[in-house]
């Protein structure tokens, strides 16, 4: 599914260059599911960013589902982003202004889904996460734990294959944070290709590979199937 | 899609209230300002515009410059209508009229009503002016001699609900006149007013003599610049036998130098806010106002969306996550351009609606100051409600524009880690936009200070003579006016009644105009006439300056006496004008009638402001229509009482009419006040849409500068430091404003105060009490918000982050 090869992002300001990434190489298959771990400013939210096509790389190739896209313009990204990839963010990101159920409908309606559809979809998949009994509250009203329910259903709506996920737990108590994985595992069990970015052990343990980023650079990457099936 | 952008939009408004009114109703106010000067510029334009082929209708008028003096008026000689209609081809018809200043008695059996405005007016007045008739035929209305025609009005006074077609009435106990026809008034507004038209048919074949109002309707299709040139050279062949006659000179002669004498046409739709010359029919508009409104809405309109751009892009930060999310979602960048429009769009017809309820409360205050009679629902509701639908919309789209485009680029990276609340973009651009605000807030506060103190010095000026306690009483009766010299005793027997005098006019006339010369001299000199009786110069303090007054005793009746003005001396251009005799040019060369000059007075503004002082000759009369009486300052009341009944026994056949002359006088500045509390109301309004917006933009730094204020009082920093830096950058902005505002403001009222004859020295105290005062307005309205902020406890804006 994705295919990243000696792919380098720089930062510079006026006074300062920095490299986030330093020609990294590395696949995902399909249906895998993947950590990205590393210490802060080791470069993996900015690899989640250019996996979701959110950033564009200096240098280098990225082939998304057998298409090369690390030079697309912003509306080639978009079109992309928006039919293939989901985002789950450490602090939810919903709308404020808008419900549950609107918040989780928004996908769809950027992708010019008919309104019969699109509640139809919607309902289903909020009864599916367990959050139909909220549809009409507002995140302010919601837990931290029903919050990201709600961000991962917006992420899931349009189906996409693939998943991004940018340290899911760091805002939950274990208890939420432990549901959340779970749901995680839920879609990984039906297919879906999950890249995540985390600094927890813990959260880590679920995934099937750990990748390890220092300074930009991949320094180690282990298969998880055995911790996993210990827990 | 819209369903959603409605929904948030909305619910966003709900959640920011106090932006949300910032904005709306600075909005409101902006709109409402817009719609109230669209409403005055709609009636101010519509003058003249319902009458039939108005387009094709020009008024005549002369401008003239003989022997140093001018003359620039819409009048004409009594022939010229009568040679439009039988020498020129490219006519369709051309009418005149004759305005009758004095207040007519009509009287139909029992009933008496006193008409003010009535007119002397050819049988071909309809044909170019076409009053809807109620009975009458308007081709024969006018035809034949003592024929009448009553607008609907009038013929109720006089006959009730009667038909009074073929009924005679009595004119000012004079002669009967017998009533052809009723018209409506009419639809629209015109540049007169009449209640009354009585048939005028004889046509003196004088040139050179002006007392007719003339309009020539052309024929379609012909060409008004070849038509005026046809008719200046008509009309020049006319004047020449008048010239050699009155003048005893010819045409070339006369006119050779800087002499010239200009026939001229002006279309009657320019009338009403174009016309300023000498002896309209009624005070006309004024484009100058048309202009200053229409800028002073725009700068309104300017600065209440100044405030929408800025509060929206300071708060741009509250939106940049929802902006990255639906970014992420899949919005393109053409979408949420479209959904912040959507938004600002909104905001804006939500104004409009408070905008006509404004509309409605202000405008009876605005019809009051501006006198006029303007409604919101009227006929041309319509074109208001489409002109306002349009302007919001532009509005919304305009002020919405940069902050929705500004928002729309935010990044979806950078602001879904929240590092886009704390981002400084747009900063440049909310900082020229402040500055452009005050600039047009400190303009007007300028302008506003200018203009009362230009009014206050036409107020103040010395007129040179004493009005507060002289009452004008208009004389109706060739009995009182031939008799009033005896009854001055009656008069004076209360002896609060001070002095009594006449004259024959008063402030808001102009004085007629003749020729005169000086013994031994062969120039003849342009005089504007004051016929005056031996009590005026004391009855209103008029101070003599060489010579004396005329004097019962001294003069005899049947030789001339004249005295001039200070003005009229300059122009002579003698030394020792008292003792020298001159003569009024009596029409042929060997018929000078030559009297004393006994006496210079000071110059006196019996005309207004509009006009500087005109080389005057006073001379001693009989036949004069404007009785004046110096009352005492104690028991007005019962004093005024006592002349009404004295008045009341002696011109029973017209009741008494009084205008003090001070307030005759006070009259004539109307226009200039009115303007000027209009010009201060808007400027108010300015200035509270600007501190709306200056308060917006202060309660937003504040709130994102918590942390930094919350650090700064940990390590020391007092209230008043802290106040000091969060005022400090918007007062350098205010300062800045003032640096554009002082030279802009210098150019627009050099211009403005050009208009008058009279006025002030520029002052600079204005330009640095302005800009003391826009400072104070931001000092105020900043170190609110900034106080709040300094006094809040630092614990609270470090949990903040």
């Amino acid at each position: 599914m994705i295919k990243l090869n000696e792919l380098t992002k720089v930062y510079r300001t006026d006074e300062l260059e920095s490299t986030a990434l330093n020609a990294i190489s590395f696949e995902i298959k399909k249906g895998e599911f993947v950590s990205i771990m590393g210490p802060s400013g080791c470069g993996k939210s900015t690899l989640l960013n250019i996996l979701g096509m959110l950033d564009k790389p200096e240098s280098g190739s990225y082939e998304f589902i057998g298409n090369e896209v690390a030079h697309l313009k912003e509306k080639g990204r978009s079109d992309v982003r928006k039919k293939n990839i989901g985002f789950i963010f450490q602090n939810f990101n919903l709308i404020d202004e808008l419900t549950v159920f609107e918040n989780i409908e928004l996908p769809l309606l950027y992708n010019k889904v008919p309104p019969s559809e699109r509640k139809q979809r919607v309902n289903e998949l909020m009864e599916q996460i367990g959050i139909a009994h909220r549809a009409s509250h507002f995140p302010q009203q919601l837990s931290g734990g029903q919050q990201q329910r709600v961000a991962v259903a917006r992420a899931l709506i349009t189906k996409p294959p693939l998943i991004l996920a940018d340290e899911p737990t760091g805002n939950l108590d274990s208890s939420h944070g432990n549901e959340v994985m779970e749901l995680i595992c839920d879609l990984h069990e039906a297919g879906t290709t999950i890249v995540m970015v985390t600094h927890s052990s813990h959260d880590a343990s679920y995934s099937d590979r750990i990748i390890n980023l220092l300074d930009g650079q991949i320094v180690s990457e282990k298969k998880n199937k055995l911790v996993k099936a210990a827990i | 899609m819209f369903k959603n952008y409605i929904k948030v939009a909305f619910r966003s408004l709900n959640k920011n209230r106090t932006y949300a009114i910032i904005n709306i109703l600075g909005l409101a106010l902006g709109l409402a300002v817009t719609i109230l000067v669209f409403m005055f510029i709609k009636n101010e334009t519509s003058y003249e515009k319902h009458w039939d082929g108005y387009e094709r209708v020009y008024r005549t008028g002369i401008k003239a410059s003989v022997m140093g003096q001018t003359m620039d008026a819409p009048v004409s000689p009594s022939p010229m209508a009568h040679t439009f209609r039988t020498e020129f081809t490219d006519v369709e018809t051309a009418t005149r009229i004759h305005t009758i200043k004095q207040e007519i008695m009509v009287r139909y059996e029992q009933t008496k009503v006193y008409i003010q405005k009535a007119v002397q007016a050819d049988s071909t007045f309809f044909k170019v002016f076409d009053y809807e008739f109620v009975h009458g035929d308007p081709k024969t209305a006018l035809i034949g001699e003592n024929s009448i025609v009553l607008t609907e009005e009038t013929a109720k006074k006089i006959f009730g609900d009667a038909n009074p077609i073929g009924k005679i009435v009595k004119y000012d106990n004079r002669e009967d006149f017998i009533v052809k026809a009723v018209v409506k008034e009419p639809k629209g507004h015109s540049h007169f007013q009449f209640d009354m038209f009585m048939s005028q048919n004889t046509v003196r074949n004088v040139w050179m003599s002006n007392g007719q109002y003339t309009y020539v309707k052309l024929k379609e299709g012909v060409d008004a610049t070849t038509f005026l040139t046809k008719m200046r050279g008509n009309f020049m062949k006319k004047i020449e036998p008048d010239v050699e006659q009155f003048l005893g000179t010819t045409v070339a002669e006369l006119f050779k130098g800087e002499s010239y004498y200009e026939y001229q046409i002006m279309p009657l739709k320019d009338i009403h806010l174009h016309s300023k010359k000498e002896w309209e029919i009624q005070q006309n508009g004024n484009i100058m106002y048309i202009y200053v409104f229409i800028g002073i809405a725009l700068l309104v309109i300017l600065i209440a969306g100044i405030n929408f751009m800025n509060l929206s892009t300071a708060r741009a930060g509250k939106r940049a996550k929802e902006v990255g999310v639906r970014k992420v979602s899949g919005a393109s960048k053409k979408m949420l351009v479209t959904q912040f429009l959507t938004e600002s769009v909104i905001q804006s017809f939500i104004a409009l609606f408070l905008a006509f309820i404004l509309v409605e409360l202000f405008l009876p205050g605005f019809n009051n100051i501006l006198e006029t009679e303007l409604y919101l629902f009227n006929s041309h509701i319509g074109e208001t409600v489409i002109f306002s639908l349009v302007v919001t919309l532009f509005y919304g789209l305009f002020a919405g524009s940069y902050p929705a485009f500004f928002l729309s680029s935010f990044q979806p990276i950078t602001v879904l880690k929240g590092d886009i609340t704390k981002t400084n973009g747009g900063a440049l651009l909310r900082k020229i936009l402040v500055i452009t605000q005050f600039t047009a807030s400190t303009v007007l506060i300028i302008g506003m200070i200018i203009i009362f103190k230009q009014i206050s010095f036409l107020h103040n000026k010395d007129i040179g003579f004493k009005g507060d306690q002289v009452i004008v009483v208009p004389i109706q009766t060739d009995h009182m006016a031939k008799n009033f010299r005896n009854y001055k005793n009656i008069f004076l027997k209360n002896s609060n009644v001070l002095s009594a005098t006449r004259a024959s006019f008063y402030p808001g006339d102009t004085p007629n105009q003749n020729m005169y010369m000086l013994e031994g001299s062969k120039d003849q000199l342009p005089l504007w006439n004051m016929d005056v009786d031996y009590d005026f110069f004391k009855t209103l303090d008029i101070k003599m300056l060489d010579g004396r007054k005329f004097d019962r005793e001294k003069e005899s009746d049947s030789l001339p006496y004249f005295i001039l003005n200070e003005t009229a001396v300059k122009n002579l251009n003698i030394q020792n004008a008292v003792g020298r005799k001159m003569s009024k040019n009596q029409g042929s060369s060997d018929n000078f009638n030559y009297g004393n000059i006994i006496g210079v007075v000071k110059d006196f503004h019996i005309e207004g402001f509009n006009y500087e002082i005109r080389p005057m000759i006073l001379t001693i009369s009989n036949d004069l229509w404007f009785a004046s009486f110096k009352i005492a300052n104690k028991d007005m009341n019962a004093t005024i009482d006592f002349l009404e009944a004295e008045w009341g026994k002696l011109e029973s056949s017209h009741p008494f009419r009084y205008t003090f002359l001070d307030k005759k006088f006070g009259k004539l500045l109307r226009q200039q006040e009115n303007f000027g509390t209009i010009f201060l109301f808007l400027t108010i309004l300015a200035i509270i849409i600007s501190a709306m917006g200056l308060y917006g933009l202060a309660s937003y730094t504040a709130a994102q500068r918590t942390k930094e204020i919350g650090i700064r009082k940990v390590l020391g920093a007092s209230v008043s430091e802290v106040m000091r830096m969060l005022t400090k950058d918007f007062i350098k902005l205010v300062f800045v404003a003032n640096i554009f505002a002082w030279p802009i403001t210098y150019l627009l009222a050099k211009n403005w105060l050009s208009n008058f004859s009279y006025q002030i020295d520029m002052p600079i105290l204005p330009y640095v009490f302005s800009t003391l005062l826009a400072l104070l307005i931001a000092v105020i309205t900043v170190s609110f918000q900034a106080y709040q902020a300094a006094v809040s406890d630092p614990v609270e804006a470090l949990k903040y982050e």
